[in-house]
């Protein structure tokens, strides 16, 4: 359910980068979605269809790259990929470690089309 | 054309939660982040810590969650400033809506504000508000799986209250088992018992909610 300010967000940083490169539309939108987020891909992508109607990003493809979880034990100093119920070390079997990634939720890139009637002006 | 772009999505939220703190910490004022799954007794906890802390604490409420059984008139009319907010159906708090609420307070006149944020694990641990302490209530009747389900809320807690302790009897809850698994997850939480129908564990909780608060006077000194 929180989708709905993630997306809320990712329309307006993309409509200001979008309109900065000179308002063209936006093609394709690239995420990076932790795997340790509890954002659900679909429910983003519902919304978006929805908010993104007549802005420059209607119709703009998502694609989620996620990232893997990594971790650093403060115990014995293994590098690990805490996933499902078992946060622990798989070395030492200690549950005190630095989380590194799979937090995050950025916008990696997007996709601009030229701003339409600029390369047609002179025809 | 390809832009790169890189940026954070949730770095709105929590550059306003970085000013709510910066104005808490000003006012030497300790903002404890109260999550639980619905049902498992935020608000009578809210009203024992109210009763419990009564002379010896300044306390605010900020009501996040709307269907909470009590809401923000039932605390003030137990003298308590109660700033309700409007979530529009939202499934969680951001940092905004506890700014605009904090502007509403006296926070010369606070030493503790307790939020009450909406009744689920899953949305409000990923949402910093600029709270000082995070404290979290598991109650007896949700099982003992709780830590196994949401491991990163446990983690990122600094009280965990296993409350309706008082149905122990009642429940195939493993209680040893639950605060094993826990202090592997979190060693440096503080697990309080806690009854919210006998009274049972609050003194420990407003215990942890004083000292919670004039650690927070402490580093505003320091
Ligand atoms: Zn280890």
């Amino acid at each position: 359910m929180h989708e709905y300010a993630i997306t809320e967000s990712i329309l307006e940083i993309v409509q200001a980068e979008a309109a900065r490169a000179g308002g063209g539309s936006v093609d394709e939108i690239t995420l990076v979605v932790g795997e340790l987020t509890t954002f659900v891909d679909s429910s983003i992508e519902f919304y978006f269809t929805e908010m993104s109607r007549g802005t420059a990003a209607e119709g703009a493809r998502l694609r989620f790259q996620k990232l893997e979880a990594k971790a650093h034990c403060s115990g014995c100093g293994a590098d690990f990929r805490p996933h499902n119920a078992f946060f622990t070390c798989p070395q030492c079997r200690s549950a005190v470690f630095e989380l590194r990634q799979g937090q995050e939720l950025f916008i990696e890139s997007i996709e601009v089309s030229e701003p339409e009637g600029q390369d047609t002006r002179g025809d | 054309m390809k832009i790169e772009v890189k940026k954070n999505i949730m770095a709105t939220n929590a550059s306003v939660a970085i000013k709510n703190r910066e104005l808490l910490l000003e006012h030497g004022i300790c903002m404890v982040n109260l999550m639980a799954s619905p049902g498992a007794g935020k608000t009578s906890t809210i009203v024992k810590a109210i009763e419990g802390t009564r002379g010896l604490l300044n306390l605010a409420v900020i009501e996040g969650d709307i269907a909470s059984e009590i809401d923000s008139l039932t605390i003030e009319s137990m003298d308590i400033p109660a700033i309700q907010i409007n979530t529009g159906g939202s499934c969680h708090l951001t940092a905004a809506m506890i700014a605009s609420a904090l502007d509403h307070l006296d926070l010369d006149a606070l030493d503790l504000i307790i939020i009450e944020n909406v009744g689920n694990l899953v949305c409000p641990a990923e949402f910093d508000l600029g709270e000082t302490a995070r404290m979290m209530i598991a109650s007896v009747a949700e099982g003992h799986d709780k830590p196994y389900k949401y491991p990163l809320i446990f983690r990122e807690v600094d009280a965990i209250l296993i409350n309706k302790i008082d149905l122990l009897p009642h429940c195939d809850f493993d209680l040893a088992q639950f605060r094993q698994v826990v202090q592997s997850l979190n060693p440096s939480a503080s697990l309080i018992e806690l009854s919210c129908k006998d009274g049972y564990g609050s003194d420990e909780m407003c215990d942890w909610l004083r000292e919670t608060a004039s650690r927070n006077r402490a580093d505003l000194r320091s």
